[in-house]
Parts: structure tokens; C-alpha cells; sequence
């Protein structure tokens, strides 16, 4: 484990959730996001990655555990009111809307809080110039790329301290993956921190300070990423390598 | 030839007319996701009301619309929240089936308050305009401007306002909408408001070519249902196309086939486009 002194930006303890009474998905999982770091959350399909993700966005209720942002209790309110204290969601698919704009989705992202949202927006076109192209086309006109890039620049319009990120590469080609991670690290400098769900585990872990590996429900592993990344355990199981 | 144009021009006219409804239909179906059949009775409850402004409150045509719009789009919100809204949870068709029942519901009270006679608005008497051989009467061509301007006034709503635009990413995609911080509930309430004041402005307008009844909506919700469906339910430039398209065909039935079998129009067209095309001409999704 790193070394881990200050009290964690944001932290989970012993959630257990799942999308019926019965089913539980998480059994037990523990997290926690120390500020400016980059965590990878990464396991096999199944593992609970993206349920986890939902719990702390709100989006789904955990029927035990709980989840602080800054040490101050956030599970069990809404997705709006975790959202207008600055975590950020981006979920996996459809995480734009189709048939409006570029510009208007960047506004949609700032919805529950519009002021100075112009020059925010702005600024996001002057930060990630193929958004400013396509400005006005719908976004189903995007590229995946593209799409996965405006997702997480509508997540920003609220100005999160942390970013929660459901396998932003998935369907990418490798170059368009490549520059997301470019992207997501660009993001993080500028002070975000960032818990990250990815099938991609070696970039995962490349971009990551540290890392956790969840197996059906539960924490496998943690610890930083470049010795998750090396170990041969985690290499044979998990990266095919 | 010159019958042929004549019918071409009625037939956009009414098309534009039937619009009206039928972006109303297709609005609260894109963020609602049911069929909601009681705008027929909403339609004729807006004709009622700008009845009552035009002939008890000396409004002119014009004017009372705005009544039909407000009276409608109230009775939309309320009737919304007092029935349907508690049912959505058990899925679309439930609460498809219980618009119906609200529907012969409101009907009848409409046929409760002002009876079952066939009421006329009080408008001036004013020759038809001749243009080369097209006849187009001045109500006609009133009507058109009417709707037209109701039609521009929601595509800037839409386009430019904030709350519109929440009413669009409500459409468009309503997890990440909530995510984002749109209240669903009170989308839900102003698209019941905005929806059912269109079917109360179609309703007038209906009316204001013929005379109005407690069957008013009734006979068109056929027409308005075909051009939702044809255009792609959920897609409001897909109304648009879609009651021009039923509009410009209803007229042109008549050269083969009786007046009567007009409204068989509309059955065709749905079944055409449910075996063709369902998710019709600019539909983004089939259901």
C-alpha cells in the first residue's frame, strides 16, 4: 500500500449493493481517492466495477456501507446533489444526448449550476478543439472518441473535485484509446482526481497512482499501480501477460 | 388539374393545422413514453374554452387561441397528475389504456356542461380569396398563420431556452438528464402543459372551420395518432412531416375515394409505416 496519511478526498467502506432486494453485486467493497490522484478500479467482467461507480454517483442506493466526500456522509442523496458537490459521473454508454448539439450537451453538462457556464464553455472548446468544430452537429455525429471526450467535458462544466469514469475506452481503437488516456491525465494535472473503471487494465494502470482489483464483489488487491502492474499474479490473471 | 391543385393546397393546410396536435402528441410521448389518447378530449376541451372566450368574452380568433392554449394546458397538468402520473410506474400500455378512460371522461364532462349540440365561434362573414383557379378561404388562411406561429414560437422554446432544452435532454436520454441535475418531474408537468395546450389550440382551430362538439378531438385523434407515427413518434420535425403527409393524403383520397372514407387514411398510413419503416420517416429509434 502507499502511503496513505491525510484524510481520503473521497472514500467508500463496506458497500453492499445490487439492483434487486436480493441480488447483491457489491458484497463488500472499500475505496478511497486521496486528492489530485488518479485510481484505476479494474477486475473481469462481472466484478461489481461499474455497480460500484453507480453507489458513489448516487444512481443506485447501497443497501449497507457507506460513501464521504471530504469526511461528510454522500450515500443515499441524489444523483443531482452529489453532483452539485462535485463529483462527477461519466457513465460508460449513452452518456450524451443524440440529437442535441455539441454546445448544447456542454450546457446540459452544466445545468445545475449556469453561471458563467458561456465562458466555461469556452473554455472547454479552447482545451479540446475537435469540440469547438463540431460545435453545432448533434452529437451522434461524434466519432466514439470524440463522444467519450464530450462526455467527460460536460462532467467538467460543474467543476468537479473528483471524476468518476465508467471504461471511458471501451468500442475505442487503440489510437483514439491512447489519446483518451492522454486526456484523462491532462485532467488529473489540472487537479481533479480521478477514480477510473477500465477493462483496459494496463493503461489503466499506466495512467494510475494507484490501483484496486475487485473479483465478484469484493477487493481482490490494491496498492500503486506500477507494482499491481508488475506483479506476475496480477499479470497472469488479469492482463493475459 | 385544377381540382388535383386545389386539394394539394386544402390538403397542406390542413396538414399544418393537424400539426399542431400532433407535435403535442409526440412531445409527451418523447419524454413520457406512452401514447397519451386523452388529447383528443384536451382538444376539444381547448375548443370549448376559446368558444367561451370568443363568444361570451368578445374575443377574436386570434386571441381566444391563447385561451384554448391555457385552458387546455391546465387540464392537462392537472388531469396528468391526478391520474395518469400515479400510474406510469406500471408501464406504458397501463397507462396508455387509462388515457382512454380519461378521455371518455373528460368527454363527457364537456357533453355534461355545454351539451351534445354543435356550437359555431362567432366570426366575421368573409368571401374566399380566388387566386387563379385556388380557392382559399381567409379563416383557412388565418388558421394557417395561427398555427404556424404556435409551431415557431415551441421550436425557439426548444432551441433557445433553458428549460426547453432540459425538456429535450429529457427526451433524449432521461438517466443522464437526471444525472445532470433535470428535475423529471416538473419536465413532466410542462410538457403536459405545452402538449395539451397545442392539442387545445388544434382543437380551435378545427373548430373554427367547421363548428365544435364534445366529439371535436375525438374524430381527428386518428389523424394526429397516423401523423405522429408516420413522421416517428418522439420526433417533433417528424410531427411536422407527418401531418402534412396525412393532411396533403386525406385531401387527395377524395378523387377515388367517398368523403366517408377519409379517416381510413390514417389506418393505411400507420400500417404502412409500422410494416415499412417503424420507426418512421424521421424517427430515431423503432418501437
Amino acid at each position: 500500500m502507499g502511503v496513505v496519511t491525510a484524510r481520503p478526498l473521497l472514500s467508500a467502506d463496506g458497500l453492499v449493493a445490487g439492483y434487486t432486494a436480493t441480488d447483491e453485486i457489491l458484497k463488500s467493497v472499500e475505496l478511497s481517492l486521496q486528492a489530485g490522484e488518479i485510481v484505476s478500479i479494474i477486475g473481469p467482467n462481472g466484478a461489481g466495477k461499474s455497480t460500484l461507480l453507480k453507489v458513489i454517483a448516487g444512481i443506485l442506493a447501497p443497501s449497507r456501507g457507506s460513501v464521504h466526500l471530504r469526511g461528510v456522509p454522500i450515500h443515499g442523496r441524489r444523483p443531482r446533489e452529489i453532483s452539485a458537490l462535485g463529483v462527477a459521473f461519466v457513465p460508460q454508454e449513452q452518456n450524451v444526448f443524440p440529437t442535441m448539439t455539441v454546445r448544447e450537451n456542454l450546457e446540459m453538462g452544466g445545468y445545475v449550476d449556469p453561471h458563467g457556464s458561456r465562458a466555461k464553455i469556452d473554455a472547454i472548446f479552447a482545451r479540446f478543439p475537435p469540440l469547438a468544430e463540431k460545435r453545432r452537429h448533434a452529437a451522434r455525429t461524434l466519432s466514439g472518441g470524440q463522444r467519450q471526450i464530450l462526455a467527460m467535458a460536460m462532467a467538467l462544466m460543474v467543476e468537479p473535485a473528483v471524476l468518476l469514469l465508467d471504461e471511458p475506452s471501451a468500442g475505442l481503437a487503440p489510437a483514439a484509446a491512447e489519446k483518451l488516456f492522454e486526456t484523462i491525465r491532462a485532467i488529473n494535472q489540472d487537479g481533479v482526481s480521478i477514480a477510473v473503471v477500465e477493462q483496459n487494465a494496463l493503461e489503466a494502470l499506466a495512467i494510475a497512482h494507484r490501483g484496486y482489483i475487485m473479483v465478484d464483489g469484493r477487493n481482490s488487491r490494491s496498492g500503486p499501480a506500477a507494482e499491481l502492474a508488475r506483479d506476475p499474479d496480477v499479470r497472469r490473471v488479469f492482463l493475459g501477460g | 388539374m385544377p381540382e388535383l391543385l386545389q386539394l394539394l393546397v386544402n390538403g397542406l393546410m390542413a396538414g399544418t393545422v393537424l400539426a399542431v396536435p400532433a407535435i403535442g402528441f409526440t412531445a409527451i410521448y418523447a419524454v413520457l413514453r406512452f401514447p397519451n389518447f386523452a388529447l383528443a378530449s384536451h382538444a376539444t376541451i381547448g375548443a370549448f374554452g376559446g368558444y367561451v372566450a370568443n363568444t361570451a368574452g368578445g374575443l377574436p380568433a386570434w386571441a381566444a387561441v391563447a385561451v384554448a392554449f391555457a385552458v387546455a394546458g391546465l387540464v392537462g397538468v392537472l388531469s396528468d397528475t391526478l391520474v395518469l402520473r400515479p400510474l406510469r410506474p406500471a408501464g406504458a400500455i397501463t397507462t396508455a389504456i387509462a388515457a382512454v378512460a380519461l378521455n371518455i371522461a373528460l368527454e363527457n364532462v364537456v357533453r355534461f356542461v355545454f351539451g351534445n349540440d354543435h356550437r359555431g365561434y362567432d366570426l366575421p362573414l368573409q368571401r374566399d380569396w380566388q387566386v387563379a383557379a385556388i380557392r382559399v378561404g381567409p379563416q383557412q388562411f388565418q388558421n394557417l398563420l395561427i398555427a404556424l406561429v404556435a409551431m415557431a414560437a415551441l421550436f425557439l422554446f426548444l432551441a433557445f431556452t433553458r428549460t426547453g432544452k432540459a425538456m429535450r435532454a429529457v427526451a433524449d436520454n432521461p438517466t443522464l438528464a437526471n444525472v445532470k441535475g433535470v428535475d423529471a418531474d416538473r419536465v413532466g408537468r410542462l410538457v403536459n402543459f405545452v402538449g395539451m395546450g397545442l392539442a387545445g389550440v388544434g382543437g380551435m382551430l378545427l373548430g373554427l372551420d367547421t363548428s365544435i362538439d364534445p366529439l371535436t378531438g375525438f374524430r381527428v385523434i386518428l389523424s394526429v395518432f397516423a401523423a405522429a407515427v408516420v413522421g416517428g413518434l418522439g420526433s417533433i420535425p417528424g410531427a411536422v412531416v407527418g401531418a402534412l403527409t396525412i393532411g396533403v393524403a386525406e385531401e387527395l383520397s377524395l378523387v377515388a375515394l367517398a368523403p366517408a372514407y377519409r379517416t381510413a387514411v390514417g389506418f393505411v398510413a400507420i400500417l404502412f409505416v409500422l410494416t415499412l419503416r417503424p420507426r418512421g420517416i424521421l424517427g430515431e429509434r423503432a418501437y
